[in-house]
């Protein structure tokens, strides 16, 4: 549905967009993962038509980019990160002018205004004004906005910024429907968890160019085992159990503090058997133990060596 | 409390000067106000060498009407024109230069003024005659009536200075006919000097004229000499609210989703603009329909012409706020720089001091403006009693302004 080649978008001597390429099958919800000034924002304007590249080939549902804007553009839509809604006018309001836009009209246009509403659970705040509207809930009317006209591919630029807990849930639920639906979706995110949550494959960027691109299992698989916490009883004996516990041959690195033991290694199963020895052979007492497996901030921080909230 | 006090304070005056063209604005608006308002005004509170300009056509066979002149000229607060391009005014060149707009008031004296004031007074029928106030219809009557009232000061003063040996020597002729002639023109000197012979009984009166081609069925009122200034200056606020509009719009992100969807630049442009001209086209619609139907304001005798210059003048009002749009990186910056040019622009156009009175290079700068255009057309329609034909040159004009406006603000324009 989407291949993109070689994108290159500079300002200045700054380039923000370094020969990035993917490709996006259609149905399938594709992460951007960066933290801020990455280049996530730029790559996503460049593929909603709001930029020119530099350099680079890019085309949506068959259609070039350059050559065909206007077909691609029939194609998506796109949520930005502003509140990019008239605050004045009611909810339907803004649905139906952004619907007019995209040639809506009648009956059509009303249903869709009443789906998009529906999805975002906004129906019964419809005729209000938007000014009145809590931050979530403008989140979600911003949402709906990028809906209306029912695109094939839909392009969320950090969704959830500066949401509640409550309305970033809400807005899970809507992508993860819309994916089931079939609607193509790209997604930028700074937050791992969402894309954890709600992305097929997962592209890492970082200074403009692409560090990683898989699913989310493979990514996270680069750094093999995972993370055991283990709770110590406080009267445990601790001395000379971190060099045993360390010199075990998976183990990446161990501390201990307050009695909390964490291990990072690349093989769980055969350092808990052998952690649980050591814990005995020190008269250790186990009160808790888990196992974690690695996530994408890690695998970020392992690739970058930059924590992705920076 | 003093400390929060201060980080308040401190904190708005960081926000302010974040902004160096909103500061600048702030601070210029005033004082371009100021130097404007002043330049414009000297022609009623200023120097000897700007005051009020006053056509004279003197047609007299006599020399009666050349003292009323040199009287005039002596005065402070008028200044006296006799001619024109080095040759003496003919009342067809004075027509001329206040139908052009480039005078306001012509006094003319007619050919028999002398010969009137000084006819016998004894005669069997008494000739009167008319000193003609010729004034553009749009001077108000602060400036027309102080000038008649001089002006028949002078009449009376003259006609008593020339009839009055006359009469004196008439009364000596009858009372005492054998007096010694010293004792007679001593009398004379008396009584002149205590102008005890002097009446009303003047043969001259003013008449106060429209140039030809002015249909003015009726003394305009203050309304309709006001309101078509003050109409302008409304028309152009929508400068302030178009600016307003456009940067609301790219701060919010609505144009950034806007230029995702299908749709032509060139569209979003005209469908942005449309709604403020139908709102300027509303505002003059209802300002001039309201002060007809309250104030008696006439609308004149041409409703395509006032049409014609509303639409032209609201196209003037839209280019300047593209311009504005344009140009301004910030809300501050929008509305100072709006404030600076609608009040700078206001005042130079005349919509707040009377362009007659102002002297002439700011008359001639004022002309960069769409507001003395616009000012002129409406008053052409409105007091002078014009029709279309004779608005068309200020309708060029402001077309051209708007062609010019929305030229360079077109091309400035940024939709994010």
């Amino acid at each position: 549905m989407i291949l993109v080649q070689g994108l290159v978008k500079r300002y200045g001597s700054r380039t923000a967009v370094d020969g990035v390429s993917f490709c996006v099958q259609a149905g399938e919800v594709f992460g951007l993962l960066g933290p801020n000034g990455a280049g996530k924002t730029t790559t996503i304007s460049i593929l909603a038509t709001l930029l020119r590249p530099d350099a680079g080939q890019v085309s949506i549902g068959g259609y070039d980019l350059l050559t065909q804007t206007s077909e691609v553009k029939k194609l998506i839509g796109f949520v930005p990160q502003e509140l990019a809604l008239y605050p004045t006018l009611s909810a339907w309001d803004n649905l139906a002018f952004f619907g007019c836009i995209y040639g809506l009209h009648g009956r059509a246009l009303h249903k869709r205004i009443a789906a998009a509403l529906d999805l975002v659970r906004l129906r019964d705040r419809a005729s209000e004004a938007v000014r009145h509207f809590s931050g979530g809930m403008k989140r979600r009317l911003n949402i709906a906005a990028g809906l209306v006209h029912q695109p094939q591919v839909l392009f969320l630029d950090e969704p959830t910024v500066g949401v509640d807990p409550q309305s970033r849930n809400f807005i899970f639920e809507y992508v993860e429907q819309l994916k089931a639906e079939g609607m193509t979706i790209i997604y930028t995110t700074h937050y791992m968890e969402e894309a954890e949550r709600l992305c097929d494959r997962v592209a890492i960027i970082d200074e403009g160019r692409i560090v990683a691109m898989d699913t989310v299992r493979s990514l996270v698989n680069l750094l093999g085992g995972g993370v055991i916490y283990v709770s110590l009883a406080p009267t445990s004996v601790t001395q000379g159990l971190l060099p045993t516990i360390c010199a075990f041959p998976h183990v990446q690195s161990a501390s201990i503090q307050d009695s909390r033991l964490k291990i990072e290694t690349r093989n769980a199963p055969l350092t808990l058997s052998a952690l649980i020895e050591v814990c005995s052979a020190h008269n250790a007492s186990i009160l808790s133990l888990e196992v974690l497996e690695p996530n994408l901030e890690s695998v970020f921080l392992h690739l970058t060596g930059k924590s992705l909230r920076n | 409390m003093i400390n929060q006090i201060f980080a308040l304070s401190w904190k708005d005056l960081k926000i302010f000067f974040k902004d160096p063209a909103a500061v600048a604005l702030t601070f210029l608006t005033p004082f371009v106000f100021i130097v404007v308002m002043s330049y414009a005004l000297q022609g009623v509170f200023g120097s000897e060498e700007e005051s009020f300009q006053i056509l004279v056509v003197n047609q007299d066979r006599g020399n009666h009407a050349e003292q009323i002149i040199q009287e005039l000229s002596k005065m402070k607060g008028f200044r006296i024109e006799t001619d024109w391009d080095g040759q003496p005014l003919t009342r067809q060149t004075a027509e001329s230069l206040i139908i052009t707009g480039k005078r306001g008031l012509a006094i003319i004296f007619p050919p028999e003024f002398s010969a009137v004031l000084t006819q016998p007074l004894i005669a069997a029928e008494r000739f009167t005659t008319t000193v003609i106030l010729l004034a553009d219809p749009v001077i108000s009557i602060q400036f027309t009536e102080p000038l008649s009232g001089t002006l028949r000061g002078l009449i009376e003063r003259t006609a008593f200075a020339a009839l009055a040996p006359q009469g004196i020597d008439f009364v000596l002729n009858q009372l005492a006919p054998s007096a010694p002639a010293d004792a007679s023109e001593r009398l004379k000197s008396l009584m002149l000097s205590s102008r005890v012979l002097e009446g009303d009984n003047v043969p001259v009166s003013i008449a106060q004229l429209a140039p030809p081609g002015m249909r003015v069925e009726q003394k305009p009122n203050t309304f309709q000499q006001n309101i078509p200034g003050y109409t302008i200056y409304g028309i152009f606020w929508i400068v302030n609210a178009l600016a307003l509009s456009v940067l609301q719009e790219k701060r919010d992100g609505t144009f950034r989703r806007l230029m995702v969807a299908p749709i032509d630049r060139a569209v979003m442009f005209v469908g942005k603009l449309l709604p403020y001209y139908i709102i300027n086209l509303a505002q003059i619609g209802i300002l001039l329909g309201v002060s007809s139907v309250l104030f008696g304001m006439s609308l004149g005798r041409s409703p395509s012409g006032l049409v014609a210059v509303s639409l032209a003048t609201a196209a003037s009002a839209l280019g300047l706020g593209v311009l504005v749009s344009a140009a301004a990186r910030t809300e501050s910056q929008a509305a100072g720089l709006s404030v600076l040019l609608i009040l700078t622009m206001c005042t130079l156009g005349g919509c707040f001091v009377p362009r007659f009175i102002m002297p002439e290079w700011l008359r001639t700068l004022g002309l960069i403006t769409p507001h003395a255009w616009a000012l002129d057309a409406y008053q052409h329609l409105l007091v002078r009693g014009y029709g279309l034909v004779e608005v068309l040159p200020q309708i060029g004009a402001l077309l051209g302004f708007a062609v010019l406006f929305f030229g360079i603000g077109t091309w400035r324009f940024r939709f994010e």
